[in-house]
């Protein structure tokens, strides 16, 4: 499915002219009309405004005034994130109508440098989940269930019978599968526990969490506070590092950013190794995956190390297995207490009938929030009460900071961590709903970032069968820059 | 029982707004008595819409908040604070949780009662039960939370501690106006060896006063006739001052408090505490005991003329022309006595302080009598005054002046030429008559003679 164009011989076309912005935009319209009948990522389309937005690109372009670094890119956003006067579902019954009022940061900066914004893509309700079949909506279809070998659609009478519909990962499924199927040039998309890093994966493009506290969080609608950033999807790293360099910095609406500096753009230094670089391999990435994965990660990791030069250490961070009790149990925590706006009394869901405040608010919540979301609410509600709090939360607490003790210590003693993203292959859909245990397992490999607040992002490696496997470059905090250029150094060496 | 026996135990919880122009975390104005409508300072930030997180925090209202826990003599400063939220479901609360800190500071003391701690937190926004409108104006102004030991021993002492609390809040500008509905409180109150009772929603300063007086009475009456009083939370009705038993409960009281994943801890420095404890003003108690050695005040003079710093102010300055005990001694009384009868705070008043120093200038000249001085104040405090000097208005009013002896005994015999009945009362035994037959001398002097003179010469007269 080598269907995408580089990122880099795209804004080369639109710099040149030789493509236009309003050009670049419809071939994604198209796109978009043909595909996502099948693949289903987006939840609105702004085609009028972005239509505009192009052709005003356009004139600027022609009349030989400054555009921005996006210029006439096509970017689609996860829609957790708000684009003022549209809708911010979250993907929940909850929002399902909800008009956001204001632009999230990084959605301020995309339109500051003139990127295209085509629309909002599908989500997990409110990112809780690991592979976009828990959307109030409906599921996003992993593209690689549709294209052939050659790159070519299957029949829509092939597709609509499929069985073998698979899922694009989550939470942010409908974003990597928006760039893997080329209706955007590059999505925004969220990562609370893996929630970019694992579509990415699964879908076979670049993705990339930033060191929290990187990218501004105002205007991304809380899942778990302390784990998460926006982070970019891209058809390659370099799409990655474009991206970011835009949406990182310092922002004074969210507290938790307030000494950031923005990350560079893509220089002359990208993707070019500037020392003898250390990489760590944790022997615990590999044990529990399926050794498929394990065998062709392995593998391509040998391949870069032999190219590249670089020292290839074995390690082990024995805290990985605490990764998810901890992980889950603040996150049930935190997304109780994220939830708890969600009265239907200000926004979003109306109440059926004026009752007595406890009631009415139960009941619209009741009728509103999807399984997944409830169970985690009241996971996190019975974990923070008086009684429970030193039993759970706090002894997760403590767990967390272990965890991120030993990752320090790894990366003191490394430059970076390499390992599979996911422990398994892309599931099919419906494959994992019975059992919630089986797919938070699947997080195990991408929540250590999360819980230490390390950069961290995924890269193709492979191919088992049609079926993408992901490399997890895990990087030192604040390593971002670094990061996604190792990542650019492994997809040349893989693809070159 | 007697009363005397029973012993109450108060502790207070006092919610008051710090004095900043923009809320805690963003930067909406704070001014929801006289927005424009509901819901006009508000942003996405302070109305919880998805998405939104707190801005970098206040850090005018911190400093603020630092500088309350100093002059309150908090000897334990906490170096690190983490905001918390309290999840509770009420309309109020755009995000259903408030942000509320851990102690900033623990230990001091103001007017003989300890205090436990102090935090900074959120106010929610305001909810009208009756029309079922939330007005998120108020949402996120800061507030300083006072919590005290339950030591206080009655509503008087609670009221002591309230005013000197004011009083220690003026001084320092750090609060907005405690009156003006932006002090609340909460308190508790027991009978020793009795069960507690919590009394919410206690809005003023005097609230305080009315509720604690009603509760100690409810209580002291039930444990006197062999009832215990229920542990629960009372309401305080301010239009009847009484409190009353909520009829239900609407939730289990356990806020789940977490930290708050959105606000980085706050760091408290030496050097922080050392610049704020070094630019504190000289506060009330230091004042009283200053103005008690340097003036000669008595206790009562110091305590009124010290609970407000523009009075303590003006008193110094006028204190240096006139007499200090005669200023000490009319600022107290009469002045006090006409802010309090209007509930007037001295900062805001006219007539101006010149006015206030002539009219003292000649009072202690006795250019006018005690009554003369009291009426032209009151006059002036009319608006009566205009622009005219003390003297001149007191001139004009034909009030200047001291009746002599000699004009004062023509008067008696006018006064008793008209009150003949009542010089029969008095020959009859009567000693109010005296009282009637000096009233209107003192109304023929239009006030200006000493009533003490005229009490002399009219005994004088009539015993002769």
């Amino acid at each position: 499915m080598e269907l995408l164009p580089r990122t880099l011989s795209t804004t080369a076309a639109l710099k040149s002219g030789k493509l236009t912005a309003s050009a670049n935009l419809e071939n994604k319209i198209a796109r978009v009309e043909k595909y996502d009948g099948a693949v289903r990522a987006f939840i609105e389309t702004y085609f009028d405004d972005a239509r505009a937005k192009a052709k005003e690109i356009d004139a600027r372009v022609a009349a030989g005034k400054p555009v921005g670094k996006l210029s006439g890119l096509v970017v689609a956003v996860k829609n957790v994130l708000a684009v003022k006067d549209k809708k911010l579902t979250c993907g929940s019954k909850m929002l399902e109508n909800y008009v956001v009022p204001y632009d999230a940061a990084v959605v301020e900066k995309l339109r500051a440098e003139d990127a295209v914004i085509i629309g909002s893509l599908n989500c997990d309700e409110f990112a809780c989940g690991s592979d976009n079949t828990k959307s109030a909506f409906f599921a996003t279809v992993n593209p690689v269930s549709f294209f052939d070998e050659k790159g070519e659609f299957a029949s829509a009478a092939t597709a609509a019978g499929s069985t073998e519909k698979y899922v694009p990962g989550g939470s942010s499924g409908a974003s990597a599968a928006a760039v893997a199927v080329g209706f955007c040039d590059l999505a925004l998309a969220t990562d609370t526990g893996g929630s970019i890093r694992c579509p990415a994966a699964f879908c076979g493009v670049s993705g990339f969490k930033p060191t929290y506290g990187t990218v501004s969080r105002y205007g991304m609608a809380d899942m778990a506070m302390s784990f998460e950033q926006i982070g970019p999807v891209a058809p390659d790293a370099y799409g990655c590092a474009l991206l970011l360099s835009v949406i990182s910095g310092g922002d004074f609406r969210d507290a938790t950013t307030a000494k950031t500096v923005a990350v560079p753009a893509p220089n002359s230094t990208f993707a070019q190794p500037t020392k003898k670089i250390r990489i760590g391999i944790p022997k615990e990435y590999f044990e529990g995956a399926n050794p498929q994965v394990a065998k062709a990660v392995k593998d391509a990791i040998g391949r870069f190390a032999t190219k590249s030069g670089c020292e290839l250490v074995d390690i082990s961070i024995p805290a990985v297995k605490f990764g998810i009790p901890a992980y889950y149990l603040l996150v049930y925590s935190e997304f109780a207490s994220a939830m708890q706006k969600y009265d239907g009394l200000k926004y979003g869901a109306k109440p059926e009938a004026n009752d007595e405040l406890v009631p009415t608010v139960s009941k619209v919540r009741t009728a509103n929030i999807g399984k997944e979301c409830k169970r985690r609410i009241m996971l996190g509600t019975y974990i923070t009460t008086k009684e429970h709090k030193d039993a759970w939360y706090t002894k997760a607490l403590k767990a967390r900071a272990y965890v991120r003790k030993q990752f320090d210590d790894a990366l003191t003693n490394c430059d970076f961590i390499l390992g599979p993203t996911m422990p398994n292959l892309p599931w099919i859909i419906g494959e994992k709903a019975a059992d919630p245990l089986q797919s938070y397992l699947e997080d195990v490999l991408t929540v250590p970032a999360n819980l230490c607040g390390l950069p961290a992002g995924s890269v193709p490696c492979a191919k088992i069968g049609k079926l993408p496997v992901g490399l997890q470059v895990i990087g030192r905090r604040g390593s971002d820059y670094e990061t996604v250029s190792l990542m650019a150094q492994i997809e040349s060496t893989l693809v070159g | 029982m007697d009363d005397s026996e029973l012993t109450v135990i108060i502790g207070l919880e006092i919610h008051v707004q710090l004095a900043t122009k923009s809320k805690l975390f963003c930067s909406c104005n704070t001014d929801y008595q006289t927005a424009a409508g509901p819901n006009e300072n508000v942003c996405p930030t302070c109305t919880a819409q998805p998405g939104t997180k707190p801005y970098d925090m206040n850090a005018y209202a911190f400093e603020q908040a630092l500088k309350i826990a100093l002059a309150l003599g908090c000897d334990k400063m906490n170096d690190k604070v983490t905001m918390q939220r309290k999840h509770y479901f009420y309309p109020d609360s755009p995000s259903n949780y408030q942000r509320t800190s851990t102690p900033i500071a623990e230990g001091g003391s103001l007017a003989g009662v300890s205090i436990t701690e102090v935090h900074i937190e959120e106010d929610p926004g305001r909810y009208d039960l009756k029309t079922g409108i939330v007005d998120y104006n108020r949402a996120g102004v800061p507030l300083l939370e006072i919590v005290t030991d339950p030591v206080i021993t009655s509503p008087d002492h609670a009221r002591k501690f309230l005013e000197e609390l004011r009083a220690v809040l003026n001084y320092l500008g750090a609060a907005r106006d405690v009156e003006s509905g932006s002090m609340r409180a909460d308190a508790n109150l027991s009978i020793k060896g009795h069960n507690r009772v919590e009394v919410k929603n206690i809005n003023s300063f005097h609230g305080v006063f009315s509720a604690l007086t009603y509760e100690t009475s409810r209580q002291k009456n039930m444990v006197k006739n062999g009832l215990e009083p229920v542990r629960e939370t009372r309401h305080f009705d301010e239009d009847r001052d009484i409190t009353l038993g909520l009829r239900k409960k609407e939730s289990v009281d356990d806020y789940r408090y977490i930290p708050d994943p959105d606000v980085q801890p706050i760091a408290i420095t030496k050097e922080q505490l050392k610049r704020i404890g070094d630019g504190l003003p000289e506060l009330p108690r230091k004042k009283m005991e200053r103005f008690r050695k340097q003036y000669g005040a008595s206790d009562d003079e110091a305590h009124a003329l010290c609970m407000e710093l523009a009075m303590a102010d003006a008193f110094e300055r006028i204190a240096k022309k006139v007499d200090a005990k005669l200023a000490a001694g009319f600022m107290r009384g009469t002045l006090k006595k006409q802010l309090n009868f209007r509930s007037w705070d001295f900062a805001k008043v006219a007539p101006k302080e010149q006015f206030i120093t002539e009219l003292l200038l000649i009072l202690s000249d006795r250019k006018v009598t005690d009554k003369v001085a009291e009426k032209i104040l009151i006059d002036a405090m009319d608006g009566k005054a205009g622009q005219t000097t003390a003297a001149q208005y007191t001139q004009d009013a034909g009030l200047m002046g001291v009746q002599s002896t000699a004009e004062l005994e023509s008067i008696i015999e006018k006064a008793l030429a008209e009150n003949q009945k009542a010089v029969d009362d008095f020959k009859a035994g009567n000693q109010k008559a005296l009282q009637f037959i000096a009233g209107s001398v003192m109304k023929i002097t239009k006030g200006k003679a000493d009533p003490a003179a005229v009490q002399e010469l009219l005994k004088k007269r009539l015993t002769k």
